[in-house]
């Protein structure tokens, strides 16, 4: 028996939101992760619920640029084509080497990351910290979301089924940072995170002007804490051990991970807050 | 109907739009040097070349390769490179079951035209995505070493 299978492939960015804003499709971009979460036994093709939308092929999704000084990223560039452009920061391309392998990072995008909204997905904790935002774009127009806001639960997100996220927004960062991304994983290649964390910190004159965190895989989505971050704008590093200990017990009451197949509630909380720890007990600072 | 060049033929599947690359491969045109470990991309079995970068076949739905240039394993027999791989692989005892060699071969002949002379570290990460359950590694590590060494930009 032959299933028909309704999917399109346009040419253009506008033709693919007008067919958007007519039905309700499954946009798949690398597939990476679409056609394991349907996939079928072996010679059986995935089933997808719903008609099919390709946009990996759109150029359209592709450009990095500047603009007033933000870096705009098209949702469908792949891991290997951000470690390529001279505009990604060098923390960025330093964390995208630890994630996956080459033939994934060949294939998957950095909007696909964000759209599955795994609560292990690799990218979100530094996008996190990056403070980034989504722009959705429909035939109505464009719209704008902060990145926390976008991602809702685990594989829900705000989009409306007539919007595509269309470019990844990285705000203007005033002056050197040090940005850190460290994974915690059975393998380092292609494994999904039992813990990840991005820290981020900015300097002035000797003091914090500006510190995140947000950790990845311990909760349904990244858990970032802006109250607890700022209590620490203004200290000099390297910090007392009161203050990094104040912290670390300020995240050990948000962190509420859970047991699954991958690790342990137990595991994954230790593990979360021995690298906010590490990260805290920098001995200096060094712009990245 | 979808139409893309297979190892250097131009063909058509009127397979759906969401099956893998790797079943067609297989099933439809035969070529069954490119395995099924995992099916989900963990096992880099079902390595193949997209527009010449390595990618999991199992996926990638063939909707989204419409006019693309797909080589298998079967594609790159012919090649220089290949027979330096080869030749090194089995100088090395790189090769044990067999069954993860076709994609740490696609994965080594990827890193090898990017990076003529990888170091010890750069073969590691070329294979990052490759299982494989016999050799522990060393061995496939120092065939592709051998491999720069011969084919020498190749």
């Amino acid at each position: 028996m032959i299933e028909k299978i309704t999917a399109y492939r346009f040419e253009r960015l506008d033709e693919t939101l007008s067919q958007l804003n007519r039905e309700d499709c499954a946009i798949i971009a690398g597939g990476t992760d679409v056609m394991v979460l349907h996939k079928s036994r072996r010679g059986v093709p995935p089933k997808i619920p719903k008609p099919i939308v390709f946009i990996n092929h759109l150029s359209e999704l592709k450009q990095v640029y500047q603009h007033h000084k933000d870096l705009h990223i098209g949702a469908c560039c792949t891991y290997s084509e951000l470690l390529e452009n001279p505009l990604i920061p060098f923390a960025l391309k330093n964390a995208i080497k630890t994630i996956a392998a080459p033939a994934i990072r060949n294939r998957g995008t950095l909007g696909g990351n964000i759209c599955n909204a795994s609560p292990a997905g690799d990218m979100l904790p530094l996008l996190y910290v990056y403070n980034a935002k989504v722009l959705l774009r429909s035939v109505k127009g464009d719209r704008m979301v902060e990145i926390s806001d976008f991602i809702q639960g685990p594989r829900q997100v705000q989009r409306f089924h007539n919007e595509m996220v269309t470019e990844i927004i990285l705000p203007f960062v005033l002056g050197d940072s040090h940005v850190v991304f460290e994974k915690v994983g059975n393998r380092n290649a292609d494994a999904i995170a039992k813990v990840s964390f991005a820290g981020f910190v900015r300097m002035s004159k000797g003091r914090i002007d500006d510190i995140r965190f947000a950790f990845g895989a311990v909760g349904p989505t990244m858990v970032r804490s802006i109250d607890i971050e700022r209590r620490l704008v203004g200290k000099t590093i390297p910090l007392a051990d009161a203050d990094i200990a104040e912290i670390v017990a300020a995240f050990d009451k948000i962190i509420r991970p859970i047991d699954d197949q991958r690790s342990t509630a137990a595991y994954r909380k230790t593990v979360a807050l021995h690298l906010l720890r590490y990260f805290l007990s920098m001995k200096q600072y060094q712009p990245n | 109907m979808i139409t893309f060049t297979l190892n250097g033929r131009t063909v058509e599947t009127d397979a759906p739009v969401t099956a893998r690359l790797l079943d067609l491969l297989r099933e439809e045109f035969e070529l069954i040097g490119t395995k099924e470990g995992c099916g989900e991309g963990e096992c880099g079995a079902c390595s193949v070349f997209v527009n010449n970068l390595l990618q999991n076949s199992c996926l990638i739905p063939i909707g989204s390769i419409a006019g693309a240039d797909i080589q298998t394993i079967e594609g790159i027999i012919e090649t220089k490179q290949f027979k330096i791989l080869d030749e090194s692989y089995s100088i090395a005892g790189g090769v044990q079951c067999g069954y993860c060699i076709p994609g740490m071969i696609m994965a080594s002949a990827a890193l090898l035209s990017e990076n003529p002379h990888p170091s010890e570290a750069e073969i590691r990460e070329g294979i990052s995505g490759n299982l494989c359950r016999c050799t522990g590694y060393n061995m496939i590590v120092d065939a592709i070493n051998l491999a720069a060494k011969k084919g020498d930009g190749l």
